[in-house]
């Protein structure tokens, strides 16, 4: 078992560093000091598959079609399992691509339902976004008893979510029963001068029983604690991991006639571990 | 400017050489790096930045740029404002101009110029970007079309390659024409360079992207056009920047085939061989490229000979061409032909691929062929071909209605991958009734045997012989002129004739006789002829009478002969000169119908073949 060892924020201290990096400039990295935690790495992929390989059947399954009203927000893409929509590259990436076809677009969506799940940890993926108008990708959690309580009571954990007509800004975000859809817990993160599919990022969350932590790049920029949300606190409770690009939909809006395709989602890694307490 | 540069440099070196000698370290002159230049990113802020200077381009309103105090993005203290002329102001067409440098500035660490603008009423910027130095300008750069509407927006223009602008004078350039008449302004603030983290993903293409293939020779030269950039914009969509071939390194995948030169400029060296022309910029390859399958040494179509006296020409260096529209129409939706131009030795060539039809179109003017006897072309077909292969070419005349006529060639297997010389005569196309309004060549490939062809030396041409004569008379036989004292006339409006005369006696012929009105002048009409007689009231005197005169007129008979007739009957015949271009008049003496006894002449006969016209038949006297 791989272990690594990341700081558990302190926020006071957070807070003075900041105030004196904004005083001289410096980089963010160099001051948020978070309290030591260590992990232990209990399931990944690096996706070290041959080019057009799918992924590894034993680790992912697919969601399929076009999902009732378009999986829920009315998106536009059918997921298939084709290796032109989601396959390896062949050196060491998952790629999910959106294609254009007239008017219809193909994707793919992959979830270790059925396959893995756990509860609380540290949940991570480096890749680099798809972009362009009407496109999103997600890196995300729903908790393993949809099939029995439905959504939103089962949770979801938004890890990483982007509009493609903002490539700078990446949303974290959890949907819970009285606070889903258009009315989620949620904070954004954007990147200055740069934008998150002009190379790869770490976004990850770290979740216990009191609260989840939101990383881009190791960065905390948003912490949700059990107390603060306005409704049931549904996250006691194993969630597996979805990865997909949609097209479309009512979170995103439409592509346009300028919406450059196909686009790729590049996933270098998914990694999850467990806290060595 | 180039002697400054020089005498920095050298002042640098100088001062380099100096501080190494006097740190006494080793380091070689050489490894001097060039004069480096200001990396100052400003071009507009406030007002104009170090060392800029204005040039409005010319045929544009000279005061077009000003700078305005008043309307500025963000209260700063000024903006350029550009008005941009109603259509026909007298002071010029459009605004447009040049912000530039008299020394370079170091833009390679910029990767885009940006700026902000609004206009007073949303419009379309013709073009806009930067690289226009007044010179030479290697590295323009430019958007097309650029949107602006009556708020401040900031616009980006992406660099295709920022690492060539080491020493760019032309810093901001612009051109703008009026909106349907009517002119705008707009303005122009805080223009700088950036260097930009939201803009990505960079393409570049060549051809606009396509892979394309062309049968070609040793002589060929082709210019590499559609060269584009795109870049991601900082609203995922994508914005595309025209860019000067020298942002280009174009590669050429066996030289001793094709080379090509830095403007993108393709020509053929060798062959037989393929080879293929690419580009990069920088690292990243461009989309697109050009196949030359070279077939070596080109035959060049033959050398016209026709004077150019006789010759209407469309499409040949050998003659002076009329204006023509176009020589690939492009009809949609069901010509599939593409056009492929070349030009060998200074000779261009009309190259037509994915061959279905094709159009030639000369409206402005339209020509009056109605002189020319024929249409020749060239034609040279590249691919082998399969049997049954025909080649099909139509002529059309504008009017009320149009009218067209087809011809079509069977082109023997044998006859592919060489030159093949067509001489369409007017009178085989049959449907095109006039041709003094022609105004377009199609050609065709009715068989779907002809993948391509190439096409030189398209003219009509008169090849010297009069125009056929038509079937029958357009205008009635030419009015006689003998004094009517000296005439004894038999037939005609002009004279006044000895009454009663049979025109249609009947001696057994097949001759059909019908008199007809031409242009309401009275016409004798014999169709199938065989032979035919005059059988006159009585018996004339002629013995006075010097000759006999006839008007006749034949489009077909090829033989002819008139008889003068006395009683016995004695008669003797006359060969006349047939087919006639039109009216043929003849004179002949009486002598030659000796020995007619010319005191007692009763009859007249015609004799031989074809559908004759005749008129003033008469004798006269000197």
């Amino acid at each position: 078992m791989k272990s690594i060892n990341i700081a558990k924020n302190n926020f006071l201290y957070v807070v003075i560093l900041l105030l004196w990096v904004m005083a001289i400039g410096c980089d963010r990295d160099d001051f948020q000091k978070l309290e030591e935690r260590e992990w232990n790495l209990v399931w990944s992929d690096e996706f070290d598959g041959e080019a057009g390989e799918l992924p590894d059947p034993t680790r992912w399954a697919f969601d399929l079609g076009t999902g009732e009203g378009g999986w829920g927000n009315a998106e536009l893409q059918s997921y298939t399992n084709n290796p032109e929509n989601v396959s390896m590259d062949g050196e060491g990436n998952l790629v999910i691509t959106a294609i254009q076809d007239g008017n219809t677009f193909t994707s793919a969506r992959i979830k270790t339902q059925g396959l893995f799940s756990q509860q609380y940890g540290r949940f991570e993926a480096r890749l680099k976004t798809p972009y362009g108008p009407g496109l999103w990708p997600a890196f995300w959690l729903l908790g393993d008893n949809i099939e029995t309580v439905g959504w939103p009571q089962c949770g979801e954990i938004d890890i990483m979510e982007l509009r493609g007509q903002e490539p700078h800004i990446i949303h974290g975000s959890i949907h819970g029963p009285g606070y889903s859809a258009g009315n989620p817990v949620s904070k954004s993160y954007a990147l200055v001068n740069d934008r998150f599919d002009a190379d790869y990022h770490v976004f990850a969350i770290e979740w216990d029983e009191d609260k989840i932590d939101f990383f881009v790049d190791d960065y905390l920029y948003q912490r949700i604690e059990n107390t603060d949300v306005p409704g049931e606190w549904v996250y006691d409770q194993p969630f597996f991991i979805l990865l997909n690009v949609a097209v479309g939909g009512n979170y995103v809006g439409f592509p346009t006639g300028q919406t450059p395709f196909p686009q790729q989602m590049i996933i270098d890694y998914v990694k999850v571990y467990e806290e060595v307490k | 400017m180039k002697p400054n540069i020089l005498i920095r440099f050298t002042q640098l070196i100088t001062a380099a050489a100096f501080l190494a000698l006097l740190a006494g370290c080793e380091r070689d002159i050489t490894d001097l790096e060039e004069a480096s230049f200001p990396t100052n990113p400003e071009v507009f802020i406030d007002g104009f930045s170090a060392g800029l200077n204005y040039a409005a381009f010319g045929g544009s309103v000279p005061t077009a740029f000003s700078v305005d105090n008043d309307v500025t993005y963000d209260n700063s203290a000024a903006s350029m404002r550009i008005e941009v002329p109603d259509a026909n102001d007298p002071r010029g067409s459009f605004a447009g101009g040049v912000y530039y440098l008299d020394t370079g500035r170091d833009l390679s660490g910029y990767n885009a110029l940006t700026f902000w603008a609004k206009a007073s009423q949303s419009a379309t910027i013709g073009e806009i970007g930067l690289g226009n130095d007044l010179g030479q300008n290697e590295f323009v750069v430019s958007i097309q079309g650029l949107n602006v509407s009556t708020g401040w927006k900031k616009y980006i223009i992406p660099l295709p390659d920022p690492s060539r602008l080491t020493q760019e004078r032309g810093l901001f350039w612009y051109a703008a024409g009026n909106l349907d008449g009517n002119g705008f302004t707009f303005w122009i603030d805080e223009v700088k360079y950036e260097k930009l983290g939201t803009i990505a993903h960079p393409e570049y293409a060549i051809l606009n992207g396509e892979d394309q293939v062309e049968t070609s020779f040793i002589g060929v030269t082709k210019s590499i056009g559609g060269l584009t950039t795109t870049f991601n914009m900082p609203t995922g969509i994508n914005q595309a920047v025209s860019a000067a071939p020298a942002y280009f390194e174009f590669v050429s995948s066996d030289p001793s085939i094709a080379t090509v030169d830095a403007s993108g400029t393709v020509t053929v060296t060798g062959g037989p061989g393929n080879v293929e022309i690419t580009a990069h910029v920088g690292e990243v390859a461009a989309e697109g490229s050009l196949t030359m399958q070279s077939l070596g040494d080109f035959e060049q179509a033959p050398v016209p000979t026709h004077d150019p006296e006789n010759v209407i020409s469309i499409f040949s260096e050998a003659y002076e061409n009329i204006p023509v529209d176009y020589y690939n129409g492009y009809w949609e939706p069901y010509q599939t032909t593409q056009s492929a131009d070349f030009i060998v030795e200074g000779n261009r060539v009309l190259n037509y691929t994915d061959f279905n039809f094709v159009g030639i179109q000369f409206t402005s003017p339209t020509i009056d062929a109605s002189s020319m006897t024929h249409l020749h072309l060239d034609i040279y077909l590249p691919n082998p071909l399969n049997a049954g292969a025909e080649f099909n070419i139509e002529i059309v005349n504008f009017g009320e209605p149009n009218v067209s006529g087809s011809y079509t060639i069977p082109i023997p297997v044998d006859q592919a991958q060489q030159w093949i010389s067509i001489d369409v005569p007017f009178e085989d196309l049959g449907g095109l009734t006039s041709r003094d309004n022609l105004a377009q060549i199609i050609f065709l490939d009715e068989s779907e045997n002809i993948p391509g062809f190439y096409a030189d030396n398209i003219y009509f041409y008169n090849d010297g012989a009069e125009p056929p004569t038509p079937d029958e008379p357009e205008s009635p036989a030419p009015t006689p002129t003998h004094d009517a004292a000296n005439v004894t006339a038999i037939y005609s409006d002009s004279y006044d004739v000895i009454p009663g005369t049979n025109f249609f006696p009947d001696w057994g012929q097949a001759t059909v006789v019908t008199e007809i009105q031409i242009q309401g002048n009275n016409t004798l009409r014999y169709q199938g002829l065989n032979y035919q007689g005059i059988e006159l009231a009585s018996s004339q005197d002629f013995a006075d009478m010097d000759y006999l005169h006839l008007d006749f007129y034949t489009a077909n008979s090829t033989e002819l002969y008139v008889y003068l007739i006395s009683e016995g009957p004695v008669e003797t015949g006359y060969t006349l000169s047939v087919p006639t271009t039109g009216w043929s008049s003849v004179d002949i003496p009486m002598s030659a119908f000796a020995p007619v006894d010319l005191g007692g002449v009763i009859q007249l006969k015609f004799d031989g073949n074809g559908d004759i016209f005749l008129d003033n038949i008469y004798v006269h006297k000197e």
